[in-house]
């Protein structure tokens, strides 16, 4: 990529400036958001009302709005790491073993079942909700994390199939018919051959189906009742309701909500980038 | 590409199939059989239990006498519109950082892009309500210290719109004829991480000796973007059009949060998703939910198909 990227660029000559500063001020007032949270949070509504756009001196910051909003979100966060860690890890490998039968060998009606997942990509999600309401019902799974976990994993593998699919036909044959040779089974040639090989995208996928677990709002609406058991999507919604006054708690609790991502963010950065460039580009 | 296997050599290796079947479970049950679900439910007057009523094509006979959900359509089709031009910033700012000469600056760059992505859409999402707030929002208080609200309330007394007026903090998600507008001007500047990043694949094929070319026959940056970018970004506008369309007309959760399962007041921010859940969830009517469901189920289906047939989106 990088290679790539030395040999394209345009606007070899000239000045830059002006595209800098374009540039800066449109990211400024995306990342705008992002700023008023990190101020806000650590004033009280008087100091917020005095000085509303500016950060506050450090000696008057309120670090009680901190303490209200590790109490109220730490819990939701907690079951948020549980469903998305769970689902995401289930699913890539349901997706690993599932696009390994699809690019290993074609088997007969492979093709069938294939196309069966493809349509999936073009049937649009929207009228599921209802029926998976009653089914979750009559499976007793209202009101749980499994929901949630199950709902993550199973809307996960058919962008996952597709991307390891084309992945896997790429591996070399040669590498699995030496495994075979030693005899490994199917199962272990998928643990010894794929799986090394594979690391960046495995990742990739991760950090998407992660995010999606992360950001995912509507199902827990639906399917939670439990305030135990709430994930930051239910969490954040019944706490804007409810202390609408405070300001400062709240930005507090958002920030707190989008800590994890940030750490995650910070420790691998570079994967992050590429894998949303590369999940673009597959859409 | 895939060796084929046929009859002995598959049935030696049955046991492949058994790597399939996690996942086809997951999706036959949590994807295939609630749309099913859905068309046989259509035709029940049921509500979510057991006890359900044949009636035959009565929901679907409803849907077509719906007044709320064919004007959600308008709503609908008023943002599609909208998002058109809400892509205009991110072809912009992505063939700016593209044209830079700096590599590392084009890494930095796309850091910061990423960066609003990490903050969980919910959270942008209460910011930005936050931001409408008619007393402590920070839209109103631009709008006020940059001049445009005087701007506004005289554009309202020489139209008689009677929604602005001087003194009066502009209630965004409380006038009716508010809730598109602030609909639409949500998420400004309206830079999706993603579509920049789609936009910046497809610009790296552009060599630089095309714009070394381009210089030596003094073309202006904005024939470069005419003639050299635009034309390259083409596949992929078709392919952020086709999500967008296909996502805004799926989409819902933004008004639900913003406006509750209403469409706010008036019902101004009713769309065909917000509709079938208000009818599902508040109303009890999830039979005649499904035959909604389904019916904007069909209208997104046929798009589809008709963007597959019209745009072919290259892997």
């Amino acid at each position: 990529m990088s290679t790539n990227e030395k040999l394209s660029g345009g606007g070899r000559t000239g000045r830059d400036w002006t595209k800098h500063i374009i540039i800066l001020a449109i990211l400024a007032l995306e990342l705008l958001p992002f700023y008023m949270m990190m101020q806000i949070s650590v004033k009280d509504n008087a100091g917020f009302l005095q000085n509303t756009w500016l950060p506050s001196a450090p000696s008057t910051w309120v670090w009680q709005n901190y303490v209200f909003a590790f109490q109220i979100i730490f819990p939701y966060v907690a079951n948020t790491v549980v469903v998305a860690v769970t689902a995401t890890a289930v699913g890539l490998l349901f997706a690993l073993l599932g696009s390994y039968f699809f690019a290993r060998y074609q088997m007969p009606y492979s093709g069938f079942f294939w196309y069966a997942f493809l349509l999936l990509m073009l049937m649009p999600g929207v009228a599921n909700i209802v029926p998976l309401f009653a089914l979750l019902k009559s499976l007793s799974l209202l009101n749980t994390l499994w929901a949630l976990i199950i709902l993550g994993i199973a809307g996960s593998q058919v962008f996952a199939i597709y991307v390891l699919r084309n992945f896997i036909e790429d591996i070399p044959k040669d590498l699995f018919e030496a495994a075979e040779i030693d005899g490994a089974t199917h199962f272990q040639q998928l643990i010894n051959v794929v799986i090394p090989l594979s690391g960046p995208i495995i990742g990739t996928l991760a950090i998407l189906m992660f995010l999606g677990s992360w950001n995912d709002f509507l199902m827990p609406l639906i399917v939670l009742r439990d305030p135990e058991l709430f994930t930051i999507g239910v969490g954040l919604i019944y706490l804007d309701g409810e202390y609408v006054k405070q300001w400062g708690q709240i930005m507090a609790a958002f920030f707190v909500a989008s800590l994890p991502l940030i750490i995650i963010f910070l420790f691998c950065m570079k994967l992050f980038v590429r894998g949303l460039s590369s999940g673009a580009v597959k859409g | 590409m895939v060796t084929k296997v046929y009859g002995r050599k598959a049935l030696l290796e049955w046991k492949l199939y058994l790597f399939l079947i996690p996942s086809l479970l997951m999706v036959g049950v949590f994807s295939y059989f609630p749309t099913v679900s859905a068309v046989y439910h259509s035709f029940f007057r049921w509500s979510g239990g057991d006890a359900k009523e044949f009636v035959g094509f009565d929901n679907f006979r409803d849907v077509l006498g719906d007044q709320v959900f064919w004007s959600s359509f308008v709503v609908i089709a008023i943002l599609v519109v909208a998002n058109l031009f809400k892509m205009i910033p991110s072809i912009l700012i992505a063939v700016l950082i593209h044209r830079l000469k700096s590599d590392r600056w084009q890494y930095w760059y796309r850091v910061l892009l990423v960066v609003p992505m990490i903050v969980p859409g919910l959270v942008t999402l209460f910011i930005w309500k936050f931001f409408f707030d008619p007393n402590f929002g920070l839209l109103n208080a631009a709008l006020d210290t940059l001049g445009i609200k005087t701007l506004l309330v005289h554009l309202d007394q020489l139209c008689g719109w009677n929604v602005f007026h001087a003194g009066m903090p502009i209630s965004w998600l409380g006038e009716p004829s508010l809730i598109v507008p602030a609909l639409i001007l949500w998420g400004f500047p309206w830079i999706g991480a993603v579509g920049v990043l789609i936009f910046l694949a497809g610009l790296q094929s552009i060599g630089s000796e095309i714009y070394e070319a381009a210089e030596l026959d003094g073309v202006t940056a904005f024939q470069k973007f005419l003639h050299i970018e635009f034309p390259l970004l083409m596949t992929q506008i078709r392919l952020n059009l086709v999500l967008m369309v296909i996502g805004t007309l799926q989409g819902f959760g933004l008004m639900l949060l913003l406006l509750g399962d209403n469409g706010g007041p008036g019902g101004r921010g009713m769309v065909p998703g917000l509709w079938m859940f208000n009818r599902a969830f508040t109303a009890g009517e999830f039979g005649y939910a499904c035959a909604l469901g389904l019916v904007l189920f069909v209208f997104i289906l046929a798009l589809t198909l008709i963007n597959n047939k019209f745009v072919r989106v290259d892997k």
